[in-house]
């Protein structure tokens, strides 16, 4: 059952996969401009006709783009991306170089944004009226109305130009030991800007969740009959998390989006940045290797919560929605 | 065992409830009955001390002897755990969709008389079979089974614990007939083995000519006419209550 009901999710990851690529490809090669100069990656200006004819030629340019996307996609699900225009390294090098860096950020910024969130929307939907309660919905309009570059901006110049105790970009220092120590330096203000402008909406989503399933009659007939107080907390969080981690599912596409523009800003060497700057350099193979990293980890994210919705929902283990 | 006596309710401000008073003797099955909005429900709700926000109880309800409407939390959780069972109408909605009936049921009965896992499957398993439900739907959910099959493990439940008082919130109203035939005819079991104190609400003057020993008639928030069965029906002493008669099929 669980088996059959895994492959179809792998499926349908592979055919989102399939259309994310298909339409980057086609979007980028409707932007202006010449492919053989942008494939050239270096001084335009240097390039004749006849260089640019042979460029095109070569690397099969002149090609209808259906052909050239087939071509593309024939390579890639044999694992060659192809090599970057710009650097004249292979793409999937520069990705595995860049991957760990990006897992880092997310997997830190995912579990404090889900621990804290937790915490903040339990304690707060759990006890309808109170500071906590009214408390949460103020700070989560706060925090997620802050640009996450604006506020990475504030904790630059606060944190780096003023007191001087946080690095304000990369991945380490130039010259350092590239320890844990060092690492995490670096990841604190990237990392934070992210919890902040989303731990609070998680939040405000899971509290509203639990003042809505405190209020079912399930809730009502247990509260009747003497139910330990424990006891249905258990049962109304259970079920609270069901739409929440829905929630979480929905935003990992956007989460991944708000990344690209905090790895930028903070030169985080993650794939997010280094999209950006393949994308001002139009270096084709790299952007089509990123989208598809990119959508390989916001797939496997969403593969991974739709499997622990599986755990805690029984309606979807029993189909019981299909019926 | 119940004394109600001028019990008043508000919701923000409006009174939905208002003096009403009436009695439930023990060993006796007594009916509130009154049309939708007549404040039954609500009477039940304030007797629980489960009234929704915004909502506020006044007067008394003594409940072997103690007012059930100033009693703390901790009391009325004890009162709540040991001595009164309650039926509610929706039986489809009443147990926790995501949890499984053996859990349920346990935390409903067993778990509330400090029974073992072991000592209630036994007990559970023979009410289960008295009811013609097979111990399998034990390790189901609720969404896998009937309204009637809910309902009737709620009617187990109460078997089970055997409470001095069970409180039936329109339990019938939504089953089929035959159902509501066979959860009737469990009550008065109920009520003659068990001796079971029951206040069944309803809206339905043939549940209550066929269970109910006392009866108490509701209208906009008012008691108007409290009495026996047979000599409310024989004669009833209130206009209500005659247009409710005299509304039968």
């Amino acid at each position: 059952m669980i088996s059959k009901w895994i492959g179809k999710r792998v499926v349908m990851g592979i055919i989102v996969l399939f259309i994310v690529s298909f339409l980057s490809f086609f979007i980028m090669h409707a932007a202006p401009g010449d492919p053989a100069t942008a494939f050239y990656g270096g001084n335009a200006q240097t390039l004749n006709a006849a260089e640019k004819e042979r460029i095109s030629r070569v690397f099969s340019l002149d090609r209808p783009v259906i052909v050239q996307y087939g071509a593309w996609l024939w390579e890639t699900v044999q694992g060659n991306f192809g090599y970057s225009s710009k650097e004249g390294r292979p793409v999937s090098v520069i990705l595995f170089e860049r991957l760990p860096n990006t897992l880092l950020l997310f997997s830190v910024t995912m579990f404090f944004i889900i621990v804290g969130s937790i915490w903040l929307g339990t304690v707060a939907g759990m006890k309808a009226g109170s500071m906590w309660d009214k408390g949460l919905s103020t700070i989560s309009i706060a925090s997620s109305s802050i640009p996450p570059f604006w506020l990475g901006i504030l904790f630059i110049s606060f944190f780096s130009v003023k007191l001087g105790i946080l690095p304000s970009s990369g991945t380490e220092d130039v010259g350092g030991d590239g320890g844990l120590m060092d690492k995490i330096r670096h990841l604190i203000m990237p990392a934070a800007v992210i919890i902040l402008t989303h731990v609070g909406i998680y939040a405000r989503f899971l509290q509203e969740s639990i003042k809505t399933e405190s209020n079912k009659y399930y809730v009502l007939v247990a509260r009747a009959n003497g139910v330990a107080k424990r006891e249905i907390q258990k049962g109304i969080l259970r079920n609270a998390s069901i739409p929440y981690l829905n929630y979480i599912g929905m935003t990992i596409p956007s989460f991944f989006g708000g990344a690209v523009i905090v790895e930028s800003l903070f030169s985080w060497a993650g794939l997010g940045q280094l999209m950006v700057k393949a994308v001002m350099t139009k270096d084709f193979p790299l952007i089509m290797g990123g989208i598809l990293s990119i959508g390989l980890l916001v797939v496997s994210s969403l593969l991974i919560i739709d499997l622990v919705m599986y755990g805690v929902d029984p309606k979807l283990r029993k189909g019981a929605y299909s019926k | 065992m119940l004394n109600v006596d001028r019990l008043t309710i508000e919701i923000d401000g409006k009174c939905v409830v208002e003096e009403s008073a009436f009695s439930v003797r023990p060993g006796k099955i007594t009916s509130i009955i009154g049309e939708s909005g007549s404040g039954k429900s609500m009477t039940i709700a304030a007797l629980l001390t489960i009234l929704p926000l915004g909502a506020k109880a006044t007067g008394h309800a003594l409940f072997n002897g103690r007012n059930l409407l100033d009693a703390s939390k901790k009391e009325m959780d004890a009162i709540r755990k040991t001595h009164i069972f309650t039926i509610f109408q929706d039986a489809a909605n009443s147990f926790n969709p995501s949890v499984k009936m053996e859990r349920q049921l346990y935390t409903f009965s067993g778990g509330r008389r400090g029974d073992t896992v072991q000592q209630f499957r036994t007990k559970m398993t023979g009410l289960l079979d008295e009811l013609e439900l097979s111990v399998d739907i034990l390790k189901q959910y609720p969404f896998e089974l009937s309204g009637g099959m809910l309902q009737r493990c709620m009617i187990a439940c109460a078997l089970y614990v055997a409470p001095d008082l069970l409180i039936a919130d329109e339990p019938t109203s939504s089953l089929d007939r035959v159902l509501q035939k066979e959860f009737i005819e469990l009550l008065k079991r109920l009520n003659e083995e068990q001796g079971t104190t029951i206040l069944l609400i309803t809206h339905d003057l043939d549940v209550v000519v066929e269970v109910a020993h006392e009866m108490v008639v509701m209208q906009a928030g008012k008691v108007v006419e409290t009495g026996s069965v047979a000599t409310i029906f024989k004669q009833p002493g209130h206009p209500y209550t005659k247009r409710l008669l005299d509304s039968r099929f």
